[in-house]
Order: structure tokens, then sequence, then C-alpha cells
């Protein structure tokens, strides 16, 4: 151990080095010769959730982990009431935010954490090899994953899928149960078929196959080839991008920032992109592994699945080997919610580990 | 469990390396591909808006369908010189130039996509544009969808009107693939059935040269065709009416009194429904053309609702087929005279000659002996003060008082007071009257067609209810309603062969006497032993009697139309047929 660097540290300081990138990204797509602008500019909104996180991110630290251990049960049911209430009265892009004053609160974003918290709680204190362990942990996700679902916010919702299945898998479920899981996931999805509406299933047939649909999302998937492709090895240059400054994409600046990216650095930036993230996770894997305790190591887990699955999903979107889904990029996207998430998840990690080598 | 873990940094490996390969891939074997692409920025999409379904008559005319236009549309990013442009199409179309160039310069979420600037240019237009193109980079002459109205304003009330999709409606209707731009219906039936008649818009993906001209076609969606109506209006009957009320402000409405078919609606001051922003005026003027005066015109019944005193008199006992009241000009209510229309009196009157000559006194007696609560019992019973539910939007429901703010009785005894009705909820009545009781639902659509001609949903007549009024009752009514067309004070109504039973009203009496317009009506059915005909003419500025010979022109019409009409049913019934094959609306 003591000739590594502390992970935790590392992890802070990647962090940083990845919301700074995030801001430089976000400063180029304000420069967009149409965005048509309300009020502040984002990265500068962007500067105040940074900001925001990093001050929550600083007490986290030090709350250890095992509080949240004992406040999953609240947290949980906050969390359903919140999603209830999304729904009832929620605006915005397929109606995901709550507007709170200024704040557009976005609880499935939250909801993500606080899974990750209910599930490490309830797999650490059942026997995982038992059927009906892991049956009580598809009751826990399903109800969230549905409400979200129904939003419709497929992308997020598919996350908590992986998040489940990743964590039980790595809790020790046995593999035959989650094959079959798996299975009568596969057999059930006709039901929810029938229970969706007929604009939910068109978007889910457009989500699939986006070429259905070659004047929005077909087109969007064409763009977003063309912004990084056109980018090549060492990229039109710092505030050069021409594709994302023409309002091409219309959401590059959330969903689609890898493209900016890719069109500005180049493979060279995204190069260092991928590897930066590749060091975070290896750093968190790491933390993950030295902890001893079953309920941190399975916090640690699902927070990695996280991460993982939303980057794979928004630059594979993004890259045109997965279907458009509204899946933001860990510390590089902008939103409040999405950004604040990322920090405590971060702030989570480094406790697990300031608390495990105290043992 | 660190197994799995280790097993699981090798997925990540797996997931990252995967997403390298695809950078690289286009990054560096695409590149020259995709630089190109990007250089050139020559992707564009082509929306050409949505198609609707057409409307035919109860026969099979159009009414209504969407035609191929010529729009001019200009691409934002491909405006290289807005102030030229804008130059040389104020000179082409006359339209103002400063106004041009801030729409041309009007910042827009998406650069790329056409809009609109003018739509259904004329070939001298289109002629013009092409020989300037030279100087119109990034503006276009795009194929495009207009509504044509057979009628035109004729029919605008009955129809409606189509209009560019408000913000409000965006967010509720983007579900339904309705995008910024998209028309949608916004009045009339092109509301009531918007869901059905509007189909699905179509367009394609380009590209396109450094100039904006299309290359070739990356992809396509072809539109998909709304559902057509077909109507219970006949158009001959419609025409008849609006010729018959010519540019008198006021409205008709004509129904089938055997089953609430409506086979005419015409209400005036009227707008022309392909352009309507002309005729915003203030909605509370009461020269206001976007006001339905059939079903959303809330006048006094006047005199025509003396048939309603009527029968509750007949009905209740209160009075007798040969009681007669003697009236002398005036009476006195209370401490107030009231007038008969006819100063020097109509003398003795049974109720035999009191409703031809339409007189107050006799009225107004009996509906002092009535009471006000049993004759707004009656009025209830024909569901006035509720919409009738005619399928479409904006109906008012009129007013039936209270008995305490109604006026008194013999104020309500003659249509006067606080009782407030609709043209339509007259012709329900006078429906009822002619068919012996039964209050039939007007309506407007008889039945959706899918695009292949397939019928989709019929709509049947509803009864919605049946109205208890005994033989002898409707015997006197009907030979009175006969006799105010004969001798009374509708005679000018007479048509040679066609017996016509009707009862005349004038509203705002007080007006008359301030030497002020009055709103003269006439309910009618005919002919008068088998009505196939109930109809309610409204003059905003008119006499009674001028109502009625206008409903006489129009009946005359009708029937000289009907047997010219029967001599060629076979034909008509081919037409009805072979209908659908003609309406796959935009090719």
């Amino acid at each position: 151990m003591e000739n590594h660097a502390n992970p935790g540290k590392t992890l802070m300081i990647l962090t940083s080095v990845l919301v700074a990138l995030g801001m430089l990204l976000l400063y180029s797509a304000s420069r967009s010769i149409s965005t048509i602008q309300t009020g502040l500019p984002v990265y500068i909104k962007q500067v105040i959730w940074a900001i925001l996180g990093a001050i929550i991110a600083l007490w986290l630290k030090d709350f250890d982990y095992r509080h949240w251990n004992k406040l999953a049960h609240a947290l949980y049911f906050i969390t359903l009431i919140l999603l209830v209430v999304v729904l009832a009265i929620g605006t915005g892009r397929a109606g995901r935010w709550i507007k709170i004053g200024w704040f557009n609160f976005q609880p499935s974003e939250f909801a993500k954490f606080v899974l990750i918290v209910v599930l490490a709680r309830y797999f650490s204190i059942r026997d995982v090899q038992r059927f009906s362990t892991l049956f009580g942990g598809v009751l826990i996700t399903g109800i969230p994953f549905l409400l979200i679902l129904i939003q419709p916010n497929l992308g997020t919702a598919f996350l908590f899928i992986m998040i489940f299945f990743a964590m039980a898998y790595l809790a020790g479920a046995k593999g035959k149960h989650l094959l079959i899981l798996l299975i009568a996931g596969i057999l059930m999805s006709p039901l929810l078929w029938m229970g969706l509406k007929d604009y939910q299933k068109q978007r889910l047939v457009i989500f699939l196959n986006p070429w259905k649909d070659p004047l929005g999302k077909g087109y969007n998937i064409l763009q977003s080839k063309i912004t990084i492709g056109s980018g090549g090895i060492i990229g039109k240059g710092f505030l050069k991008g021409t594709q994302t400054k023409l309002a091409f994409l219309p959401e590059f600046h959330t969903d689609f920032i890898f493209c900016l990216l890719a069109e500005e650095f180049g493979l060279i930036g995204v190069l260092v992109l991928l590897f930066l993230y590749y060091v975070f996770l290896t750093q968190a894997l790491r933390i993950t592994l030295t902890t001893q305790d079953p309920f941190g190591r399975l916090v640690g887990t699902g927070i990695m699945v996280m991460f993982i699955v939303q980057i794979f999903v928004n630059i594979g979107m993004a890259s045109g080997i997965l279907p458009v889904a509204g899946i933001p990029l860990p510390f590089l996207s902008y939103g409040g919610s999405a950004m604040l998430v990322c920090f405590i998840c971060v702030a989570t990690l480094y406790n697990l580990y300031k608390n495990t080598t105290l043992f | 469990m660190e197994q799995r873990l280790k097993i699981f940094q090798q997925f990540l490996r797996f997931l990252l390396g995967l997403l390298l390969l695809q950078c690289i891939n286009l990054q560096v074997f695409h590149f020259s591909y995709y630089r190109k692409l990007s250089d050139q920025n020559c992707i564009r999409t082509i929306d050409l808006g949505i198609p609707r379904g057409k409307i035919f008559d109860r026969n099979g005319r159009i009414l209504a369908e969407d035609k191929t236009c010529f729009n001019l549309v200009y691409v934002p990013y491909d405006l290289k010189n807005p102030e030229e442009v804008a130059s040389v199409l104020s000179s082409i179309f006359g339209m103002d130039r400063s106004e041009l160039l801030t729409q041309l310069n009007k910042k827009s979420s998406n650069p790329f996509e056409r809009r609109i600037l003018k739509r259904s240019l004329s070939q001298s237009e289109i002629a013009a544009v092409s020989e300037y193109a030279f100087k119109l980079s990034g503006v276009f002459v795009q194929a495009g969808l207009d509504r044509q109205y057979t009628l035109g304003d004729g029919a605008a009330h009955l129809l409606g009107y189509t209009g560019e999709v408000s913000q409000e409606d965006l967010d509720m209707l983007k579900d339904e693939g309705v995008k910024a731009g998209h028309y949608i219906g916004k009045y009339g039936l092109e509301k009531q059935y918007d869901e059905v008649l509007r189909g699905k818009s179509g367009g394609y993906q380009i590209e396109v040269d450094a100039r904006g001209h299309q290359r070739r076609i990356l992809k396509e969606i072809a539109m998909v065709p709304g559902n057509n109506l077909v109507l219970t209006v006949d158009q001959i009957v419609q025409e008849a009416c609006i010729n018959a009320l010519g540019d008198r402000s006021g409205s008709i409405i004509v129904m089938d009194p055997r089953n609430g078919e409506v086979l005419a609606l015409v209400s005036k001051p009227s707008f022309d429904p392909l352009n309507v922003r002309k005729y915003l005026v203030s909605p509370y003027s009461n020269k206001n053309p976007f006001l339905d005066r059939v079903i959303a015109g809330q006048y006094a019944p006047g005199s025509i609702f003396k048939i309603i005193t009527e029968i509750a008199a007949l009905e209740s006992g209160e009075i007798g087929e040969h009681d007669r009241i003697e009236c002398t000009g005036s009476m006195e209510v209370g401490d107030r005279i009231f007038h008969c229309w006819k100063e020097e009196g109509h003398g003795w009157v049974d109720i035999n000659l009191a409703l031809p000559f339409s007189c107050n006194i006799f009225f107004g007696t009996v509906g002092a002996k009535l009471g006000v609560n049993k004759i707004l019992e009656y009025a209830k019973l024909f569901d006035f003060g509720k919409p009738t539910g005619i399928d479409l939007p904006g109906e008012k429901p009129g007013n039936l008082p209270s008995p305490e703010e109604s006026g008194g009785p013999v104020n309500i005894a003659i249509g006067q007071g606080a009782i407030l009705t609709t043209p339509i909820q007259l012709c329900m009545m006078i429906s009822a009257i002619a068919n012996g009781g039964n209050l039939w639902k007007p309506f407007i659509t008889r039945k959706i067609v899918a695009p292949d001609g397939k019928t989709i949903k019929e709509f049947q007549p509803t009864l919605k209810k049946t109205i208890f009024i005994s033989e002898e009752t409707l015997t006197i009514l009907r030979r009175g309603l006969k006799n105010v067309v004969k001798f009374g004070t509708a005679a000018g109504a007479s048509v040679a062969g066609i017996e016509i039973a009707g009862k005349t009203g004038t509203a705002q009496v007080a007006q008359r006497e301030l030497g002020l317009p009055t709103r003269g009506a006439f309910a009618c059915y005919a002919p008068a032993d088998s009505p196939s005909i109930a109809m309610v003419v409204v003059l905003d500025e008119g006499s009674s009697s001028q109502a009625a010979r206008i409903a006489g022109a129009i009946i005359k019409k009708i029937y000289t139309a009907e047997e010219v009409r029967s001599e060629t049913t076979i034909s008509e019934t081919q037409e009805t047929q072979t209908l659908p094959s003609g309406s796959q609306g935009f090719e």
C-alpha cells in the first residue's frame, strides 16, 4: 500500500481535472452562433454547480459512509415520493425535473445513488445465494425503475437494471439465478410494452432504431458521427469546432458533449479523456478491493458500475454504436443534479478508503 | 467477490477499448469522409408538413382538401447575404424590406432547418424567384400543402381553419409527431376533429451543394394521410343559405327534424379561412367575424318562445282552445304598462289567432296565469340553458334564468326578460314540434373514413329525450304555426306548393322604440305535414318578416333543387362510392 499514492486523493485530483475539462468544453459550447441563451451562459452555471458540488464533497468526505447504511430506508422512501411528484408536476424535456426556484431538480439522478446505497445494504445483510433474496432486490429496483421508465427516461431506467445485475453479481449471487432473472425479464417485457402509451412506444422504437426518424434522432446520430470523425487525430483546435458551433446537435452541451471534445481535440483528446476515466475507475476499483466491509464494498461497486455504464452508454451513443439515450457523461455534461451526484459519489469513495485504512 | 471484481476490471478495459476503437474508426479511418461532410455542412432536413384529410358534404362534394402549393422557404445558414435577399424579395412580393430582414436575421435553434417565408406562391411569383435565383442564395421554392375550402368564407364557421401550432399546443402534441411550424386545426370542425383529420408529416434528409441546392436524397419518410370526414351538411343547402343571407349580419341553421342532421350552418359576418389574420378585430365587437352566431350567439328568443308558452298553457289546461282574451294594445303589470306590438290592439282573440298574430297581450296574460315556474319548467324540458352538444367547439349554453331573476311571467311568456337562447337551441326546439316531441341532438359529422375508403366510425343520430306533448296540443300548435305563414306575421315566407309552419320573433323591442335596429328571427319547418327541414334564421339587424322571407327563399331553393337532384340519384351513388380513391392527401 505504502508505495502507492493515496487512491482517495488521486480520485479527488482526477475529479478536478475532469470538471475543469468540462468547463473548457462548455465555454466552447457557449460560443455557438445559434444557441438562444437565456440568463447566464452554461459554463458559468456549471462553475456554480461545481463549487457547490466541491463544498458538498469536502463535507461528505469526512461523513462516515456507514451512515448511509442507516439512512438507506429513509432515502429510498423520499426518492420514491420525489419520483411520483416529478411525474405529476414535472417540467422540462420529457418532464424529468421539478422546478424549485431557479434550480431544476432532477430526482432520477439522485435516485441512482440512493439505489446503490439501498441495494448495498440489502445484499450485505441477506444471503444472496438464495433466489428469494435476489427477487427482493428485483422489487427494490423495480419500483423506481418503473417510475423512471414512464417519465419516460429510458437511459436512466436501463442504468438501474445494469446497477442491479452488476451489484448482485459482485455480491456473490449465483450465475444461474441471474440468468433466470434475465430471461424472465426478457419474457416479461411484452407485458411492459402493452402498458406503455403510444408515444412511449414510439420513443422506444426510435430509441432502438433511430433511422425510423431520419429527420430527428437519425439526423442527430449522423451529425454526431460527422462531428467526431471530422475532428481527426489532432482536432480542429479549441473554440474552432464548426459542427458543434453550428448547432447540428440540439443537446451538445449535455448529452453530446463528447462530440465537442472529439471535434476540437481530436483522437488525442479522446485518448486523454478515456485515460482519465480509466485511471479514475481503477482507483475506485482499488478502493473497493481494499474494503473489507461488505456494505462498503457493495457501495463502491455500485458507484463504479454507475460510472462505467454512463461513460460507455454516453460515448457509445455519440459515436454511433449504441442507440440514443439521454444519459449524461460524468463530470462533463452540463447539469446540476448530475454534477452533485458525481461529487457525492467521489466523496463516498474517498471516505470508503479513509475508513478502510483505519482498520 | 475478489475474483468477480477482477473479471470486472477486464470488462472495464474491454468497454473502454471498444469506445476507443470506434473513435479511431471514425477519426482516423473515416476522417476524410467526415471532414468533407463537415466542411460542406451539407446535410439538411426538409419537413413537408402534416397532410390533412378531406371533408365531404353528404353527397360526396369536397368542402375542404389539401392542395399542393409552392412555398417560399429559406435556410438561415445558407443565407449568405440577407440584405440583398431582402431587397430582391421585397421588390418581387411587395413585402416590407426591413420586416423581411428582421425575419431573415432571426436567431434560430437550428440554422439548417427550412423555414417558410411565404405560403402559396403564384405562378408568376415562382417565375420571378427563379429568375433572380442567382441573387437569392439560401432561398428556395418548396412544395407544400395548402388547405382549400370550396365555399370560402361561406362555411368558415362550420369547417373552421388551420393555423401554425402554438407553443402551448406543441407541448401537448409533440408526442403525436407535431413539430414547430406545423399546421393544426384551430377552429370549427378542423379543430373538433383535428386528431382525426391530421395525418403524419413526411420529409427528406438531403445532401446539398455549397449554395444549398439539393444534390441527392439520403433518407425519406413518406407522409401518412389523415382520415376524411363525411358531413351531414348538404352543399346545395349551405349555398342557398349563403346566397339568401347575402351581406347581412346574422345566422342560419338548417336541420333535418327527423334525426338532428345539420344540413347547413351559416354565420355572418364571416372570415376567409385562408387569411384569418386580416379579420382579427376585438373579440368584444358585435361585428366579430369569429363568433359563430348559430352556436355561440345568445339572444332573447322573443316571440318564438310563445311556442313554449302555448304548450305550457294548453298542456296544463290553464287555457282552452277557444278561451278568448281582449287585446287593447296594452295591459298593466304591477306599476308598468305592457304593450302589444300592435298599438291599436288585436281585439278579442283566442289561441288560434293569438299565435299567428303574435299577440303579446294574449300570451302575457296567459303567462301571468301560468306563473313563471310553469313556463320555465317547459323551457327546461326543451333543454334551454344547456349546450345542445353539437360537434363544434365553442358552443354556448344560453341562459335559463331562475324564477327570481327571470323578469316575471309576463316578460318570460313572450320571450323577453332574462332568458337567452342560441339559434341551434331554437332549431332543436322547432324540430321537436315538427316531429312530435323528439329532441334530437344536432350533429354535423356523419362518418369518419380512412384514406383507403374504409369507414372507421359512423355517427348515429342521438335522441336526447322525448317530450310528451298531447296530440290535441300539437294539432292546435301546428295549425297556429301554419297560419303564421298563411296570414300571420310571416306571410312573406309562403312558397307556392310547399306549406311552411313557423314562428317569428323579435328581440330588443325596447331598441325598436328608440329607433335602433331590431334582431328579427324566424323558426320554421317544412313541408308542414311531413317535415324534412327545420330552420332558424336570425338577422342581427332586421325585422322578423325579413327573416321569414329569407327562410321562404331558402326553402323554395331547397325543394326545387331536391326535384332536380332526385333525377340524378344514380350518378350520385357512384360518386359517393368512388370518393375515397382521390383522397390520398399529398403525393
